[in-house]
């Protein structure tokens, strides 16, 4: 998982670094101006995780709600901070290192998400645009207790979850029609996390850290911004996120306004 | 110095307490002709071989799918076509199609794609189904305590009949584990018969004759054959019984001889060989009425080596015996029936940590015992019954859970425990400790489902 991080931090830093590398294809101008933009989103991801060395898997789906705030550091260059709250649920995990093994169905786990994303332009030809980006978010789930049901003395399960998902690819956009830019997102998109969980039942106190990881590692992203207004956009993404098994899929909303 | 006198003179005073009374040994309750007819209608299942959960879960080419109620059978088979797929079957009333998918399709794919479908409610892979795991023993129909379905006990027309379910819940947790071949019951005891058909394969070595200084541990008595055989008879095999840990192996050990009593001294030596030659599990289904230092700290030195030990309460209805009564270091088990009932002769203090089935037990016995051409099989009672149960369950969570550490162990086993008298003595009393063990809450996941 080390290994992963360094490698997307990596790739993040490449992508700022182009920003300086390279003139801007356009122009290359400084801006005059430091734009901002604001925006509420909404995103919605089924992912298969598996655990315990690939031995099991089952469903992570979350909600998420989110306001993000992006800056134009450099025309075509953008950054992106995320901040969100995120509704988790981690279908059916199944904790066999405690000493009595537990099976969590409890749905949602409340949480907060933060992250950070950034957008690089790299070339424009005719009416289409091609852009790099990387984004970096991370859950962390509220802190939630089960009473273990079916003991003869009383039993208490403590779980805390947490993810991190990674997304870095190249976006062609396609800006010959007014108004509307539709766009093809292919990325690589890595989801990893813990779910670490305590069993306390009188003297018997274990932890286990569940370490969970997404089945899926790339996905195409279709999606369109729609200008509203000059500081009014839309965005809408549907991600599928093929794996050996399966499809995994997501959506995402946003609606931003530049001052 | 000391300590070996004192010992000298308990083992003059003492005799081992049987906790079984082998006179209720039933002989007559197995009749030879009746096993035999019995034998004769029992087909093995499965040609004979284990159940196992295939690899595949559901039908590689099928889906099951439940449209809309308002749509129309016409509407609902263009749409099946219309996904180059074919219909299968429709079940009636519920208004499932079974649906062929087509050949360059996977089920996830074809799932994906019709769940996006408005005109689906659902849509799902078939699922394959599989028989729970019964083993095929011949005589495990009269197990009550390991699958208690209310049957008569003894099987015998007029004998009585147990409560159902009033068992360990044993059928459950064999689908989570039946053991592990690693790990090690030592049963110190009587020895045991190596040629008996249910315990020959399941011997981890000759193991140790303390009562006679040699390396042959045959049984010359027959308790510990019985008590072998409650703990981990080789299952599944389509003869004879079922053990509690159908795939763990048997340490025997002698410390008593034809007469059932021995000295606490070869106990003593028994226990700590056992410790240092691979158990995991002791089991001690034998006790005297006195304490001894050195016998708790042989148990101590097993404990510390994260050994788990198992001993039996007494049956005499009196105060729970010695090495049961070492609380620190064993487990101490009471006997209940077939009703979930205390025994009443089990004995009962403070030390008893939980209580598994004692009353009429079957199980294997020496070849000899009844005689030539007889069954080796038969019933005994007593703490010493019930305490194997307890052993099995040990080494079947060791098996899984290989880094718990004994004492550990020794809580999963008491706090998953159900209290059968709680409407008497709610919680942990003297009488049957935490409950009846339940071997499923012990192996099998416990779901939790809701938010607090």
């Amino acid at each position: 998982m080390k290994k992963t991080l360094c490698l997307l931090i990596a790739v993040l830093f490449f992508i700022s670094m182009n920003c300086f590398i390279y003139p801007n294809p356009s122009k290359g101008e400084e801006l005059s101006s430091f734009l901002v933009t604001s925006g509420l989103g909404f995103e919605y991801f089924n992912r298969t995780v598996s655990w315990d060395e690939d031995t099991y898997s089952s469903k992570l789906k979350s909600y998420i709600f989110l306001f993000n705030m992006t800056f134009e550091i450099k025309e075509g260059f953008f950054s992106n901070i995320i901040i969100g709250y995120s509704l988790s649920d981690f279908n059916s995990l199944v904790f066999r290192q405690l000493p009595i093994s537990i099976k969590l169905d409890v749905g949602n786990i409340s949480g907060i998400l933060f992250g950070g994303e950034i957008r690089k332009t790299l070339y424009y030809f005719s009416d289409f645009e091609i852009e790099t980006m990387g984004q970096l978010v991370y859950y962390m789930g509220t802190q939630k207790e089960w009473d273990i049901p079916g003991l003869g003395v009383k039993g208490k399960a403590t779980g805390k979850p947490k993810w991190m998902r990674a997304q870095v690819g190249p976006i062609l956009k396609y800006t010959g029609i007014k108004d509307f830019t539709p766009y093809l997102f292919v990325n690589y998109n890595p989801l990893w996390g813990t779910f670490s969980m305590e069993e306390k039942i009188i003297e018997l106190v274990k932890t286990e850290d569940k370490k969970i990881s997404g089945k899926s590692r790339f996905g195409i992203a279709f999606g369109t911004l729609y200008q509203m207004s000059d500081s009014f956009q839309l965005k809408a993404e549907f991600n599928i996120l093929p794996y050996k098994d399966g499809i995994d899929s997501g959506f995402f909303l946003n609606a931003t306004y530049t001052f | 110095m000391k300590t070996k006198k004192t010992i000298f003179i308990l083992i003059l005073g003492l005799v081992f307490v049987f906790l079984v009374n082998f006179k209720h040994i039933r002989k007559s309750t197995i009749n030879q002709k009746d096993s035999i007819d019995q034998l004769n209608k029992i087909q093995s299942l499965n040609s004979g071989l284990p159940f196992k959960l295939k690899e595949q879960k559901f039908a590689p080419d099928q889906v099951l799918v439940k449209f809309k109620p308002t749509l129309s059978d016409p509407f609902v088979e263009a749409t099946i076509s219309a996904y180059q797929s074919k219909r299968i079957k429709r079940i009636p009333k519920l208004n499932i199609y079974q649906i062929q998918i087509p050949e360059n399709m996977t089920v996830e794919e074809m799932l994906f794609i019709l769940n996006q479908n408005p005109d689906v409610e659902y849509a799902e892979p078939n699922y394959r189904a599989y028989i729970a795991v019964t083993p095929n023993d011949a005589f495990f129909k009269y197990q009550y305590a390991l699958y208690n379905k209310g049957q008569e006990i003894g099987g015998i027309p007029g004998d009585p009949k147990g409560k159902p379910r009033a068992d360990i819940k044993a059928t459950e947790s064999w689908e989570e584990t039946k053991g592990n071949e690693s790990i090690i019951i030592a049963i110190i005891d009587t020895g045991i018969d190596f040629d008996h058909p249910d315990l020959k394969d399941k011997i981890y070595s000759s193991g140790y004759d303390f009562a006679n200084e040699d390396s042959d541990a045959t049984d010359d008595h027959g308790h510990g054959t019985h008590v072998a055989g409650i703990a981990s008879a080789d299952t599944n095999n389509s003869e004879g019984m079922a053990g509690v840990a159908w795939n763990c192996k048997i340490l025997p050990i002698k410390v008593m001889d034809e007469e059932g009593s021995g000295y606490y001294s070869w106990a003593i030596e028994a226990i700590r060989w056992a410790a240092d030659n691979g158990a995991s599990v002791i089991n001690l289904s034998l006790g005297g009425d006195e304490p001894s230092k050195a016998l708790e700290e042989a148990l101590q030195y097993a404990f510390e080596k994260d050994v788990v030990i198992v001993a039996a309460a007494g049956n005499e209805a009196g105060s729970v015996i010695y090495p049961a009564a070492y609380d620190a270091y064993c487990l101490a088990v009471s006997a209940s029936d077939y009703n979930d009932s205390r025994t009443e002769w089990s004995n009962y203090g403070p030390e008893i940590d939980v209580a598994a089935p004692g009353e009429r037990i079957l199980s294997c016995v020496p070849i000899w015992y009844w005689g030539p051409d007889s069954f080796p099989y038969g019933f005994g009672s007593g703490t010493s019954m019930a305490t194997p149960h307890v052993s099995g369950l040990a080494a079947l969570i060791k098996s899984i859970k290989p880094w718990l550490k004994a004492s550990e162990i020794m809580n999963v086993i008491r706090y998953t425990a159900d209290d059968v008298n709680a409407d008497s003595y709610p919680g942990n009393d003297e009488y049957i400790g935490y409950g009846r063990i339940n071997m499923e809450k012990a192996l099998v996941p416990i779901k939790i489902s809701g938010a607090k």
